[in-house]
């Protein structure tokens, strides 16, 4: 497959502030790429670089073979992008934003007014077409952003954390629909900090934190690059100090990491369900009250956590 | 052209969306220049209303109520005393005039005539009333002294007499008359004058609120073209637009070319209400206006867009063009003449692009004067243009 978007040593610099610290990497056409981290990683500072409303302080990016830096208007006719906030007018219907942002992509008469009709078919609001957008629920508006970033259908979407603030239903008609655009053959570049999403929709990951890339490659390959790991997770009465359990549990043998996230202990060991009956009396000891367990196989959770030292909540 | 054209639309979509904008657009300003037009122009009768009441019904009460009549302060309305009562009882009147039977000439003669006036305490009005009927009641005793002299005069002819009471009574209302006469036949002492000169023009309170009200209405919402650019930079908007291959430029060009077509189909409705409802001379010098609507809503939609430079948000936009509007429209002379203020304020407010646009617009509507009258007004808003728009393109925030 060939590469449709090529990063090499891009970064941005906001004063002594390093927001994207050269990072490299490349998307190949027809695939899912996500871009995984918590917020303030760098991940919607990149994708505004690769969209071309920020000059990258250094390094350089190609996308459709233009230059992000050189090429700006044919990179834009290259791609679309779903933007982290609702840039939709909502005192105008569905029909009028989508009017409205297919002629600033180029399109007009009756190819708009097609392509119109398609994207509102696509995103399931063509009977509420003519409702103004301000009148539509959380996840309506989301579906409206998305299609407006599909009107010219770009070769390479850009989605940045589009599920952000909606209800299940809603997130999980948007995940189905990246998944129906990948399909028919759309790359997609998604950035997100829910492990889940990337797990499901990405062909590749990236992991990025504080600005570096700190990991890339298939599920399948980061996850081996923890180990024949497991997370053992233990939820904790909000009025205990989950620190000193974490403190006790580093001392077990065949433990490699314990680490505290608000109520939460992580512990990524080889052995999980051979050391439960251990962790479980120490904090019996230590008046640590446990509300519940969970065992998990290897994730990207536990590749960030292993990378950083820290949950992707952070 | 067609972005342009697609972004004029949209603007125009989204400000005309809510019905209350039209309220904005056109019927607060037709309103408030009717009602400012009207209100500051000469108004009819104001004079101070007095109820007379006449119990002496005589040649001389006729003459007191005749020189009450052409009072310039006061409207009399002869009533009988009950009605007159009532009518101050229930405060729809501040004075009654009462004259008492009594009042005759010998009465006057002899200092024994005396009039009653009923005031409402604490009135204004009723203290106008006093004066004027003190004023009225001293020329009317002018005329009677004249006319008792000239009763005393011909007395002190020799051999002659009056043969009757009747016959004295008749020579002096013929007196009286003819003194009255010639007391309002004097000549005047005060001489009025038009002027000549170019400011010999005649104040028109209509004109003035149309041109006025009209940069009042069309300054503020192009001032508020801040208030696009911070609703497009909150709203994420400005940001998508620039992920698609429409420049910076073109967005400012069509928001801004947006603003001001729509002003100027504003003024001219504006001004269509001047030609059609008010009678105003608007169409003298089509090409005048044309120039004049144009460069005055240039220099408004550029200062807004350097306003929008120092704004965050919409909001702060909103008030801060609500304010400046308001305050230039005031100190530009589109609520009052600008000849009421003082010499010094006159002179600072040219700094004021409202100033140079109501001028430009009086020298059309008031002055009748055509294109060349008004190419330096048209000028200077120009140069205003040029420079808020530099600064505002410079200073523009995209984020």
């Amino acid at each position: 497959m060939s590469a449709i978007l090529e990063v090499h040593n891009l970064a941005k610099s906001y004063g002594n502030f390093d927001a994207v610290k050269g990072i490299s990497f490349e998307i190949h056409e027809g695939e899912i790429f996500s871009l995984l981290g918590p917020n303030g990683a760098g991940k919607t500072t990149t994708i505004s670089m690769l969209s071309t409303l920020y000059t990258p302080t250094s390094g350089e990016a190609t996308i459709c073979g233009y230059s992000i830096t050189n090429d700006t208007m044919a990179v834009k006719k290259c791609i679309g992008v779903v933007p982290q906030d609702l840039a939709l007018y909502e005192d105008l219907s569905a029909r009028e934003n989508l009017s409205f942002w297919g002629q600033m992509y180029g399109l007009s008469g009756k190819s708009l007014k097609i392509r119109i009709d398609e994207v509102l078919e696509q995103i399931g609001l063509l009977d509420k077409a003519k409702l103004k957008v301000k009148t539509y629920s959380g996840g309506m508006k989301r579906r409206v952003n998305i299609g407006v970033g599909l009107l010219h259908q770009p070769r390479l979407l850009f989605m940045d954390e589009p599920t952000v603030g909606i209800d299940p239903q809603s997130r999980r008609a948007i995940l189905d629909s990246v998944k129906d655009l990948n399909k028919n053959g759309m790359t997609v570049l998604y950035t997100t900090h829910y492990m889940e999403e990337a797990e499901e929709l990405s062909n590749r990951v990236g992991i990025i934190d504080h600005g570096d890339l700190i990991a890339i490659g298939s599920q399948e390959e980061l996850t081996k690059s923890v180990g024949e790991t497991d997370t053992l997770i233990l939820h904790v009465g909000e009025e205990t100090n989950p620190e000193t359990l974490a403190e006790e549990v580093r001392k077990i043998k065949g433990v490699l990491k314990a680490e505290v996230t608000d109520h939460q202990v992580s512990i990524i060991t080889p052995t999980a369900e051979e050391l439960l009956a251990q962790v479980v009396t120490h904090a019996n000891n230590l008046g640590i009250k446990i509300k519940s367990i969970d065992i998990r196989e290897p994730n990207l959770e536990a590749v960030f956590l292993n990378l950083t030292g820290r949950a992707l909540r952070d | 052209m067609k972005k342009i054209l697609a972004i004029i639309f949209k603007d125009t979509l989204v400000r005309f969306t809510s019905p209350i904008e039209w309220v904005f657009f056109l019927v607060l300003p037709i309103i408030f220049t009717v009602v400012i037009g009207a209100s500051s122009g000469p108004s009819g009768d104001d004079r101070v209303n007095m109820i007379v009441v006449d119990q002496a019904n005589n040649s001389l009460s006729e003459t007191l109520i005749t020189s009450l009549e052409s009072s310039s302060s006061i409207k009399i309305e002869i009533r009988e005393i009950e009605d007159a009562n009532s009518a101050l009882e229930q405060k729809k009147i501040s004075s009654v005039l009462i004259i008492p039977e009594n009042f005759n000439q010998q009465s006057l003669v002899s200092q024994n005539a005396e009039l009653e006036l009923q005031q409402l305490p604490n009135n204004t009005e009723a203290l106008i009333a006093q004066q004027a009927v003190q004023a009225v009641l001293s020329r009317v005793s002018s005329v009677v002294d004249i006319a008792n002299g000239s009763v005393a005069r011909a007395e002190s002819l020799p051999g002659f007499k009056f043969e009757s009471e009747a016959a004295l009574q008749v020579f002096f209302d013929s007196s009286l008359e003819k003194a009255q006469t010639l007391l309002a036949d004097s000549p005047n002492r005060i001489i009025e004058e038009k002027g000549k000169t170019k400011d010999s023009v005649e104040f028109d309170p209509r004109s003035n609120a149309s041109a006025g009200q009209l940069i009042t209405w069309v300054f503020i919402p192009l001032i508020g073209l801040s208030g696009s650019f911070a609703y497009e930079r909150q709203k994420g908007t400005l940001r998508r637009l620039l992920t698609t291959p429409t420049s910076k430029g073109l967005f400012l060009t069509g928001t801004i070319i947006g603003q001001v077509m729509t002003a100027i189909v504003q003024m001219l409705l504006l001004v269509l209400f001047g030609i059609f409802v008010m009678k105003l001379n608007w169409a003298q010098a089509p090409m005048a206006l044309a120039v004049m609507l144009i460069s005055s809503a240039l220099a408004a939609a550029a200062l807004g867009t350097m306003v929008g430079t120092f704004v965050k948000t919409e909001s702060q936009a909103n008030g801060l063009s609500i304010m400046i509007g308001m305050v230039m429209a005031l100190m530009g002379g589109c609520w009052y003449p600008l000849e009421l203020f003082p010499q010094t304020v006159q002179q600072i407010v040219k700094v004021l692009p409202t100033t140079w646009a109501m001028q430009g617009l009086l020298d059309i509507v008031l002055r009748g004067q055509g294109l060349t009258s008004i190419l330096p007004e048209a000028g200077v808003l120009l140069g205003f243009t040029l420079i808020f728009m530099i600064i505002g393109i410079v200073r523009f925030k995209y984020e």
